[in-house]
């Protein structure tokens, strides 16, 4: 065979699809000069100019590329050469990379699954849903049809989920420009990613605040600033920590009613009546949770003359204020 | 920045060999059927696993360290039979984001009458935890669909007769509908029925907050989902729509998104975006511009701000 100076076109889903397999037939592991003198798509490079950078650029983002799929691709340090970059080896462990043996999934369970993956077609999680569905279709699991169509989405139109997730991932410490109700002025914040929460069609970052030292809520939306991901690693939060901060929201969602008046027969009264947990007074008001008071004033408001909030003043007079800047704003 | 034309021709490859590990022969098209992908791409995938393996003992990729297919059956019947396999047996773990969203969409879909059985949803759960290659990130997501309306919807289809409620519309008026359900469809905390309405003889999208005194009929339905082709969007513009200009806060720009027409420009002036939204009536412009009061304005027509700010100036009165 000559080593011809045209090196053939090897498609990059070829060269990942063959590193994979090396790594996984191989118990001990490979070098990178193993890696890259051997193995399909790269060989044929090596063959023609040896190891260069550029090679190994391309190398570490295709470890990148399939760390990402949840390939669990390892380094291993020679045992009698620690510190060498040259002796280290990768593999990756079948235990880790299959699917374990006794996990398997029902039609039903299957159909459940086709669900909740159709959520996310739209934004940053669209490619790891579809993913996940080929990843549950190559177990052969035929799943049901469901009775009704269903089209549900989840929106991720805040610019900052997207870093955030990464950041979440990576358990790397944020820093945004936050602009908190009442404050004219963003001030920048840094957090701690603890969990991304959708409550009440909202997205919240709830976090560790370094500066309030203490956990924080922060709505996705009043993050003015693109967000800055530092390369300040943190310990990771117990596994406790997202339940926590579901169960305080609930707290706050709970402890927190309003009294408001509701005209009947209007799209107010059919509405707010059919919101979770509303109870009617004795005088035929509506009792009503909330967690965030600002949020809830922007709910009401937009519900006109239909309501009137009894209680607390300070819902009071967020509607009210609210409902005078709209009509002097179009005034 | 990850190719992930790549990465998810990778995903696959992955997922196709153990697929064909325990399917004996199987064709093409039940194949792309299952994955829900062209013929094409089972074949080209099928191309590339057949000549592909392992360096093996003598670095050379030899015959016994690639996998093989039965080359004939595969170009004349379309029938795919692996006869030499390496490396892979088992289907891949999910990823941390992949199992997170998964974990996330059953959260949010818990209201659905398919997810009566909370005990199944929660050892599922449990299952995407354990079949991740690593701790799922923390992203959660509220249920929102909380009343008994979605489960009569379903007993409506299953069992073929229409459903019957009072639906009030955004201009406040009141009325009995019957409808055939088609589909559930939802964005974040909104959740709307659309269905084919008798008495307006058409397909109506109906929110689900709105719906009041549902009760199953006896009268059976004329169209199922599959009779009627349903447009993609849920939100439909028609010729008689009203074009509004307004100022908004970047910020709160996002909340808009569904109410800007394709190809509308949105301009910048003094930090503010000026776009053109599309409203079918000013009840529902009035609505929602008083839920965005200091965050988005009406710049024209004069009518539209004549409407935000009555509805609004009614509102404060109260208050008086």
């Amino acid at each position: 065979m000559t080593a011809a100076r045209a090196t053939p076109r090897i498609p990059v889903e070829e060269r990942l699809f063959s590193l994979v397999l090396a790594l996984l037939a191989s118990e001990n592991g490979l070098t990178k000069v193993d890696i890259l003198s051997t193995v399909q798509g790269y060989r044929q490079r090596y063959l023609v100019d040896g190891v260069t950078p550029g090679l190994e650029r391309q190398f570490e983002r295709d470890k990148d590329d399939i760390r990402e799929l949840g390939v669990p691709l390892e380094t291993i340090e020679a045992p009698d050469d620690p510190g060498n970059n040259q002796n280290l080896r990768y593999r990756i462990p079948r235990g880790d990379y299959e699917l374990p043996a006794d996990i398997s999934f029902s039609p039903e369970e299957t159909t459940l699954l086709n669900l909740a993956a159709m959520v996310w077609r739209e934004g940053s999680l669209s490619g790891e849903s579809r993913r996940a569905l080929m990843k549950l279709r190559s177990l052969g699991v035929i799943a049901d049809e469901p009775m009704l169509g269903y089209a549900p989405h989840i929106r991720v139109r805040d610019a900052a989920f997207e870093p955030l997730t990464g950041a979440l991932e990576k358990r790397l410490v944020v820093r945004f420009g936050y602009l908190k109700p009442g404050e004219t002025h963003a001030r920048t914040r840094t957090v701690a990613p603890i969990a991304l929460i959708q409550h009440q069609g909202r997205w919240l970052l709830h976090g560790f605040d370094q500066d309030a030292d203490g956990t924080r809520n922060f709505l996705l939306r009043r993050i003015l600033t693109p967000v800055q991901i530092t390369k300040q690693q943190f310990e990771p939060f117990s596994a406790d920590a997202t339940d926590a901060a579901l169960a305080d929201l609930e707290r706050l969602w709970s402890e927190r009613t309003a009294v408001v008046a509701v005209e009947p027969a209007t799209d107010a009264a059919t509405r707010l009546h059919k919101r979770r947990g509303t109870v009617t007074d004795e005088a035929g008001r509506l009792l009503l949770h909330y967690t965030d008071v600002n949020l809830f004033a922007d709910e009401l408001a937009g519900f006109g003359p239909e309501v009137l909030v009894v209680s607390p003043p300070e819902l009071r007079d967020a509607v009210r204020s609210r409902l005078e800047r709209t009509a002097t704003d179009h005034g | 920045m990850a190719d992930h034309r790549a990465q998810d021709k990778l995903a696959f490859l992955l997922s196709l060999v153990p697929y064909l590990v325990d399917h004996d022969r199987v064709s093409v098209a039940e194949v792309a059927a299952h994955f829900g992908v062209p013929q094409s791409q089972i074949r080209d995938a099928v191309r590339l696993i057949g000549v592909s393996g392992i360096p093996g003992e003598t670095a050379q990729y030899q015959h016994g360290d690639l996998f093989d297919i039965n080359w004939d059956d595969f170009e004349l019947n379309d029938q795919i039979v692996l006869t030499n396999r390496v490396a892979i047996d088992d289907s891949p773990r999910f990823s941390a984001r992949e199992a997170a969203a998964l974990i996330a969409g059953l959260q949010y879909l818990s209201a659905l009458p398919e997810h009566a059985d909370r005990a199944a949803v929660a050892s599922l759960m449990a299952k995407l935890s354990r079949g991740a290659s690593a701790v799922p990130s923390s992203l959660t997501v509220e249920a929102t669909a909380t009343d008994g309306t979605l489960a009569l919807i379903r007993e409506s289809v299953s069992t073929g007769v229409q459903i019957e409620f009072c639906y009030r519309s955004a201009q406040g008026e009141a009325q009995s509908r019957r409808v055939d359900p088609l589909r559930i469809e939802s964005f974040d905390a909104d959740w709307y029925l659309r269905g084919w309405d008798h008495l307006r003889q058409g397909v109506r999208t109906f929110r689900l907050d709105r719906i009041s005194e549902p009760v199953i009929t006896t009268e059976p339905i004329t169209f199922r989902a599959q009779d009627v082709t349903l447009p993609e969007t849920l939100f439909e513009g028609s010729p008689e729509d009203l074009l509004v200009t307004i100022d908004v806060v970047p910020s709160a720009a996002p909340l808009l998104a569904d109410y800007i027409p394709a190809g509308a420009v949105t301009t910048e002036i003094g930090g503010l975006f000026r776009t053109t939204i599309r409203v079918s009536h000013y009840h529902g412009l009035k609505r929602l511009l008083a839920s965005m009061s200091g965050m988005a304005t009406v710049v024209e027509p004069a009518e539209a701000r004549t409407a935000v700010a009555e509805w609004a100036a009614a509102g404060a009165a109260r208050y008086r």
